[in-house]
């Protein structure tokens, strides 16, 4: 069997009789199977990914209706709470927590007969660039598995990259989303911060952190979203804003009017080959009848620093209730309080979450506020005004997804802030609040795939969609 | 799931610094100082629900009942505000005068403890609801004085640590975790524990009237800090404070106050000086001891709360709090006096409790005579009701029961001494008999007929001839005697008035 690359070819064949829900999952479960290797689950739910399909193939026999995704198999990312099943966040301190509650995003998908199919693995608290911090080992990318899928959201990258599922649900705080897709030749889609509810989402920075969703086309990134987003009572900070029929009305239908930052295009970090394969991009769009004109963004040097200050506060903070007494990893060998504090954090957090909790809490302790955060909130605040100056004149800021393609395991382990560097074109979205989509662009010539991103207003996923759809076509 | 055990807190620190002994064989001249006391109380909201999820709050559940994942602050949780508390806020900010901020902000405030869920506790830090305003008190003679409030700021509480339930273990329960709180911090306006008590029962009746919370102090509902200092008198600069934490009834207040102003007069005078320290206060000992130094003290990290959407009131919203305002006691207080004429310490007393007041007004719509009502609630409705821990309207007498009784005393239809000793007992056994009926069934009825009284007021002259010889020559005291030995023979039922007119008629004679 061919993994189908859609939910409307699926669907197509599901009517016409010639594939089952059952067919579909246990192509899918080989696929697991066959690509073990690559480290991309952490649990696989077979029996329970059998049943469902079952049950949706008599419903069909019986002539009754399904959900708008029946016969979307998806994996979830190892921080998104799913009612009775573990979530762990790739981290020791964690083994064993089993929630008490769905996400409402999964419960969303799971109303409209979605098939979850395993929990894929991430960077630990969706803290890196490389889906190494995992307590589980790192998960390696499918194109050449010397090499990383990216992160944190690596192993929903690589789980669609290897059609072991149809769709994954990522969350995006920095470009977790998108840098993964970006690596492994996938869509990757961050939307409007506030877009999809939070409620059951591991909090890293909460108010960067966003539900994305990794697939091969944007119909199904397009459905995906539609059916996720909108308020939520469990999350205060959900918009309200009704949610457009993104799956409905996928063209732009106008010539767009596109930024970049000559910054960006001439910055000594990006790999002469995604530069090469940036400017042919610009050149396709510019040849389909689009507007593609350089800007200057003097604050991109600002955004790194800004982003890991104000991430690593809040994280400091939402990290806290890890601590040893209520769920989760106890240290054996505490013998009193503080000793159950120090010990289970000690024992149960890995070196990358450590060194985010302390550079947090060293930004926001006394004497040190104004200095670091209190000056980070201010380059957020500017950087975000930049960028919105900048859409009021354009319809999507041009950005490559990341400066190069994927580089080898264990290259950037012992070298933290040339990660972080990593990240310098997939932040901005996050710091302002904003949509952005990787797309594939191609394969370098070292064989590992490219990835270009645009970014676009709040709530213009629907253009996002739209208009890379078109290129596409 | 949830375990609701830990391992024992360390309790190391708390008794290393020692209570200065015997210093009380040194005679000092304590009244050349002066005590600076400001108060942060902790106001727990009597909201149906949690201050950001949708848990019940009830006092006195199972432990770990009344949690859902939000209290439990389980992965992927987060807060949605109650609004409720809220309004609440805003209720007691106008009714102390206080400036309502209309852009409200959270901040986490971050700290590590058992019963402390998140690992941080929601606070408003640079934004708090009520700025300003303040709370009059009585001081010693009547004296009114006003306590200056700095803000009111609004919070959620933590959950209980229990340490003296089990051998090896700290119990936690998190019912109270998320309990909405609001803090209100007032100016160092206080000079003793006197003015203290009085400061926190005029919030607590405030907070009653307002329904707002129940003020319980036994229930934790009500806890406060004391900032506490001392200087010369007439030293116009504070001295270094410290504070007491958690004392959570009005007698520890009281204690922890007075311990720690001698404490502090002390150290001064032996040529030390005061450090600033949080302090514990130990009820058993009756002094308080270090918690931690000024050098030690936490650093919180506060940063704006990211979870929580800024709230942002309009003047309209205010004005619709402020347009429903329930009764103010010490407007209640004014009424009793000047509308229905009682004197201060009746009026203070009806107007203690809320539901009491209401239901004295309720009574006066029936009563003939609002003094012989008020008199009667004060004393003995009121202290009946107290004892058998009802409301006043949850007692088995209804207002126009009570309007009856007064009307028989008013109408001098029974003696006032054997209504409230026979009659009022009577009709709390037989709510569903009249006064009257009572009356009547214990021969109770005075009477005022002239031939009744004639017989008896000539008897008791005939049998005291010394005393009524003492009469006339001036120690006209006697009539009382008189009275009583008519009162004694009648059974109580002679109407006073009219036997009195006629006693000292026919000892004058």
């Amino acid at each position: 069997m061919q993994t189908p690359q859609s939910l409307s070819a699926i669907q197509q064949a599901l009517s016409a009789g010639t594939l089952s829900c059952t067919d579909l999952v246990e192509h899918y479960l080989d696929r697991i199977e066959t690509t073990r290797h690559l480290n991309i689950y952490i649990e696989v739910f077979a029996e329970e990914a059998r049943r469902k399909a079952r049950e949706l193939d008599q419903k069909r026999q019986a002539g009754e209706s399904t959900g708008r995704l029946a016969g979307m198999v998806l994996s979830i990312k190892d921080v998104i709470c799913y009612k009775d099943h573990l979530v762990t966040a790739g981290s020791h301190i964690l083994s064993g927590y089993r929630s008490l509650f769905s996400s409402t995003a999964v419960e969303r998908i799971l109303a409209e007969d979605a098939i979850i199919i395993g929990r894929v693995n991430c960077d630990e608290f969706a803290m890196g660039s490389t889906t190494e911090t995992s307590c589980y080992g790192p998960t390696r990318n499918a194109a050449d598995p010397d090499y990383i899928p990216g992160g944190s959201s690596g192993g929903s990258a690589v789980a669609v990259q290897a059609e072991t599922c149809l769709a994954s649900l990522g969350s995006d705080t920095g470009g977790s989303v998108r840098q993964p897709a970006a690596f492994c030749g996938v869509i990757g889609l961050k939307p409007t911060y506030g877009r999809i509810s939070r409620h059951g989402l591991l909090a890293y920075g909460s108010s960067f952190d966003q539900i994305g969703i990794l697939s091969h086309n944007t119909h199904d990134a397009a459905l995906l979203l539609e059916i996720m987003a909108g308020p939520d009572d469990y999350d205060g900070t959900a918009s309200r804003k009704p949610v457009p029929a993104y799956s409905e009305q996928l063209s732009f239908g106008r010539p767009a009017r596109l930024a970049y930052f000559r910054e960006a295009m001439e910055h000594p970090g990006l790999d002469p080959g995604i530069k090469a394969a940036c400017e042919a991009w610009i050149e396709q769009a510019r040849a389909q009848g689009h507007t593609v004109e350089p800007v200057e963004f003097p604050l991109l040097e600002y955004i790194i620093p800004t982003y890991y200050v104000l991430t690593t506060a809040e994280a400091s903070s939402n990290l806290s209730r890890y601590d040893g007494i209520r769920y989760g990893y106890r240290s054996p060998n505490a013998r009193n309080l503080l000793e159950t504090y120090t010990r289970s954090r000690t024992e149960g957090f890995g070196a990358e979450v450590k060194r985010r909790i302390m550079l947090g809490a060293f930004v926001l302790s006394a004497g040190y506020y104004d200095a670091y955060y209190g000056k980070a909130q201010q380059a957020r605040r500017l950087i975000r005004d930049a960028t919105m100056k900048i859409l009021d004149h354009y319809d999507f800021i041009f950005l490559p997804a990341a400066p190069g393609t994927a580089w080898r395991l264990n290259e950037t382990v012992d070298d933290p802030l040339a990660m972080y560097l990593a990240d310098i074109f997939t932040v901005q979205a996050n710091l302002a609040g904003i949509p952005a989509i990787a797309l594939p662009a191609g394969v370098h010539e070292n064989g590992l795939p490219i990835g270009i991103q645009l970014m676009g207003k709040p709530f213009a996923e629907g253009e996002l969609l739209g208009f890379a759809e078109e290129l596409r076509s | 799931m949830p375990r609701p055990v830990c391992r024992r807190l360390p309790c190391s620190t708390v008794f290393a610094f020692c209570i200065q002994p015997f210093t009380f064989f040194i005679l000092r001249d304590y009244s050349r100082y002066e005590t600076v006391i400001g108060l942060e109380i902790h106001l727990q909201l009597s909201t149906q629900s949690k201050a950001f999820c949708g848990d019940a709050i009830r006092f006195g559940a199972d432990p770990n009942t009344q949690v859902s994942p939000v209290s439990l602050g389980l992965p992927g949780v987060l807060p949605r505000l109650n609004e409720r508390q809220v309004e609440y806020a805003v209720r007691l900010g106008l009714a102390l005068g206080s400036e309502i901020n209309l852009c409200n902000t959270f901040d986490r405030k971050n700290y590590f403890y058992a019963d402390l869920p998140k690992g941080y506790q929601i606070t408003q830090d640079r934004s708090p609801i009520c700025i300003g305003g303040g709370l009059d008190i009585r001081v010693g003679d009547g004296e009114v004085k006003r306590v200056r409030i700095h803000h009111i700021h609004m919070e959620e509480d933590a959950g209980k640590s229990i340490h003296d339930a089990h051998d090896d273990h700290s119990l936690i329960d998190l019912n109270r975790a998320g309990t909405p709180l609001l803090e209100i911090v007032s100016e160092p306006d206080l000079r003793s524990a006197e003015e203290v008590d009085a400061y926190m029962s005029a919030m607590r009746r405030l907070a009653r009237y307002l329904e707002i919370s129940d003020g319980n102090m036994q229930e934790g509902s009500m806890r406060c800090d004391c900032n506490v200092s001392v200087r010369l008198k007439g030293e116009t600069r504070l001295g270094q404070r410290c504070e007491i934490k958690n004392l959570n009834s009005m007698r520890y207040a009281r204690r922890a106050i007075e311990f720690e102003t001698r404490r502090q007069i002390d150290l001064l005078e032996s040529g030390e000086r005061v450090a600033q320290q949080t302090l514990n206060f130990d009820p058993a000992t009756g002094a308080t001891s270090p918690l931690r130094d000024k050098e030690d003290a936490h650093d919180y990290r506060y940063f704006p709360e990211p979870d929580l959407l800024p709230v942002t009131l309009s003047a309209d919203y205010v004005q619709s709090i402020k347009a429903n305002m329930p009764a103010l006691p010490w407007e209640m207080y004014q009424e009793l006096v000047t509308t229905y004429g009682l004197a201060e310490n009746e009026a203070a007393i009806l107007s203690e409790e809320k539901a009491a007041a209401l239901f004295y007004k309720e009574l006066c719509r029936f009563s003939s005579n609002n003094k012989t009502a008020a008199n009667l609630l004060v004393q003995k409705y009121l202290p009946w009701c107290d004892e058998n821990n009802r409301q006043p309207d949850e007692g088995p007498l209804s207002p126009e029961q009570l309007a009856d009784f007064v009307r028989l005393i008013d109408e001098g239809k029974v003696a006032h001494a054997a209504a409230y000793q026979f009659i009022f007992p009577a009709l709390i056994d037989q709510p569903q008999k009249t006064p009257l009926s009572i009356a009547q069934e214990l021969n109770l009825i005075q009477n005022a007929d002239s031939d009744f009284l004639d017989r008896l007021t000539d008897e008791v002259i005939a049998d005291f001839p010394d005393k009524v010889t003492e009469y006339r020559s001036g120690k006209k005291g006697l009539l009382g005697f008189f009275m009583g030995e008519v009162m004694k023979r009648s059974k109580g039922k002679a109407e006073p008035k009219t036997t009195s007119g006629m006693l000292s008629k026919k000892l004058e004679a």
